[in-house]
């Protein structure tokens, strides 16, 4: 794969996307080895701004947050919750003076969907 | 009367933060900030982080119980209980997330996991969840423990031992003195199916090892130092034996193949007192294999089942009853006390190694639960040339070696339990004990036949 897109990159995802993330995710794990790093949630939700700016801090080029699509979230709002918190994190990311793009949100078009095809479509519209 | 063996465990903490079972979800959008929090009433410190109780903050999941008592208790009904993922993607359908989970429990406790009230899951399944122990000893609570006064040898001894003994005219043996290994407890560590670069991670093994007095599997021996007491080492069957290497250690395997003889006579000749273990692969043709090894002299059979328990060459045939064909065969031939028999390959928890030796073993040998011991969540990422989620090739051996110990010693309690319970004092008693278990397929015959006409 092209590494030109900025990495390391982070990728927070609600597992109801994808049950079997385990798997799917492998393939990019093997070609970009540490430059990625996928962390399954139990909700999108479960992520707060806190935790993204952590993520700006230990120096994640991208943090990419992908919630289910709207009202299919297992709890109802989550996923409403989950780009709330994204959001906070991005103003904050920039009333800090950094790019705001640092930090995005991805709501996935159906559930389920391999992580894999996710992210590999994420990485192709970034370069594009 | 020699002192007891026992592992004298230590908490060893974890490199990482515990994957629990579940996570609690908390939402701070929807907190009516009542300040009678629920979260502030939690017994077991799971919000222990959050230091206003009016603000809903992180978890710390891996200290929550599941009682539930928060998410039925919040007036703002904030707070909801998920499947944790990672804990859902922990190794596979044989080494399952509970055993993953249990093992890791053990290595950094080293203490019983206890399940709690009540048990929630199937009672038979597939290989060693079809055979039940006999408990019918429990008649009453121990005396004083398992620790007691009640002596419970779990030692095996490892090598040829003689059929008989013999005397000449004036009283004198004339039989040669046997060369045995004895081990504190029926389990030896052998050599890993998977693993990140595994130089640190062997030398946790061998330091293990030595903290249990047992015996470890190694392609690379020590040449010097406390550890080759702790040894197997593995021979290369390409190359001569190396004097120098072999002379001094207690016990060698080669691999089986057609000039295994010549080999363990040739290691015999450079030290008469190295104990020589055949490795072999199981298959269905294991049994026969074994009764011809026995008969032309072999001392120790180690027969190794993939990591999953069953036969490499696809036949599905579960160790535990392929080990059952090797011990009647051996019994049959009327040599079974002349060889020992150590069994691999599939054992994952503490019960397995008894269940393994009622099938016929003399021991266990034991190699995924000792990278589990050292937290590896058994995804085979490394298998796949993926990076080790935890680094595990970065290991510090003397927290590894710690770690071992401390699962070994949960196990020797569990079989001093499970010893205890049958009423057997000794492991190597144990050996073939078949009359002991009970298997789900032979109730299930028993009871169901005479409904269904003949059921295999």
């Amino acid at each position: 794969m092209d590494t030109s897109f900025p990495v390391p990159i982070a990728v927070f995802f609600c597992h109801q996307i994808d049950p079997d993330q385990d798997r799917n995710r492998r393939p990019l794990e093997r070609e970009l080895g540490s430059m990625i790093r996928f962390y399954p949630l139990p909700c999108s939700s479960r992520i707060g701004a806190g935790d993204l700016l952590k993520m700006v801090e230990c120096g994640f080029k991208k943090i990419v947050l992908v919630t289910c699509p709207n009202g299919r979230c297992r709890y109802q709002v989550g996923n409403v919750r989950a780009r709330k918190r994204s959001d906070l994190a991005r103003k904050l990311v920039r009333e800090i003076g950094c790019d705001p793009d640092l930090i995005a949100t991805v709501v996935s078009e159906s559930i389920p969907i391999s992580i894999d095809t996710i992210v590999r479509q994420l990485l192709r519209d970034q370069k594009s | 009367m020699p002192g007891k063996y026992h592992i004298r465990a230590a908490p060893v903490p974890n490199r990482f933060p515990r994957i629990s079972r579940s996570g609690i979800l908390a939402w701070p959008e929807g907190c009516l900030g009542c300040n009678a929090c629920v979260k502030k009433a939690c017994i077991y410190g799971v919000y222990s982080e959050s230091s206003d109780p009016g603000q809903v903050k992180g978890a710390l999941d891996y200290l929550c119980q599941s009682c539930f008592r928060c998410i039925q208790s919040c007036p703002g009904r904030t707070l909801y209980k998920s499947l944790n993922p990672e804990y859902s993607a922990l190794g596979d359908a044989y080494w399952t997330p509970e055993i993953v989970s249990g093992l890791w429990y053990q290595a950094e406790t080293g203490k019983i996991p206890v399940s709690g009230a009540g048990y929630g899951g199937a009672f038979a399944g597939p290989g060693f969840d079809e055979m039940w122990t006999d408990m019918s000893e429990i008649v009453r609570p121990t005396r004083d423990g398992i620790h007691g006064r009640e002596y419970i040898n779990t030692s095996v001894d490892l090598g040829r031992k003689p059929k008989a003994l013999e005397f000449d005219g004036q009283g004198r043996m004339t039989t040669p003195e046997a060369s045995l290994v004895e081990i504190p407890l029926p389990i030896v560590f052998d050599l890993l199916p998977w693993s990140p670069l595994p130089d640190r991670i062997e030398q946790a093994i061998l330091e293990g090892a030595r903290q249990t007095g047992t015996l470890a599997v190694t392609a690379t021996a020590p040449k010097e130092g406390g550890h080759r007491d702790h040894v197997i080492l593995l021979l290369d069957d390409t190359e001569p034996p190396d004097r120098e290497l072999v002379a001094g250690l207690k016990m060698v395997e080669i691999k089986d193949g057609p000039e295994v003889g010549a080999r363990q006579a040739q290691l015999k000749e450079i030290d008469p007192s190295v104990v020589v273990s055949i490795r072999m692969t199981m298959s269905s043709e294991s049994p026969y294999r074994a009764r011809q090894l026995a008969e032309d002299g072999a001392e120790v059979l180690h027969v190794l089942a993939n990591a999953w328990g069953r036969e490499a060459d696809g036949s599905g045939f579960f160790i535990k009853d392929r080990v059952k064909g090797i011990h009647l065969v051996l019994v049959e031939c009327g040599m079974r006390d002349q060889v020992t028999l150590i069994a691999g390959g599939g054992i994952a928890m503490a019960e397995h190694v008894a269940k393994l030796i009622m099938c016929g073993a003399d021991a266990a040998s034991i190699d995924v639960p000792l990278l589990v011991a050292m937290e590896c969540r058994a995804c085979r990422r490394c298998a796949e040339g993926i990076e080790c989620p935890i680094h595990l090739e970065d290991v510090d051996p003397a927290w590894g070696g710690a770690r071992i110990r401390n699962l070994m010693a949960g196990w020797h309690s569990q079989l001093l339990e499970v010893l205890g319970a049958m009423g057997m004092r000794e492991a190597r008693r144990l050996r073939g004990e078949m009359g002991r278990s009970m298997l789900y397929e032979d109730l299930e015959r028993e009871f169901f036949s005479t409904l269904t006409g003949k059921r295999n």
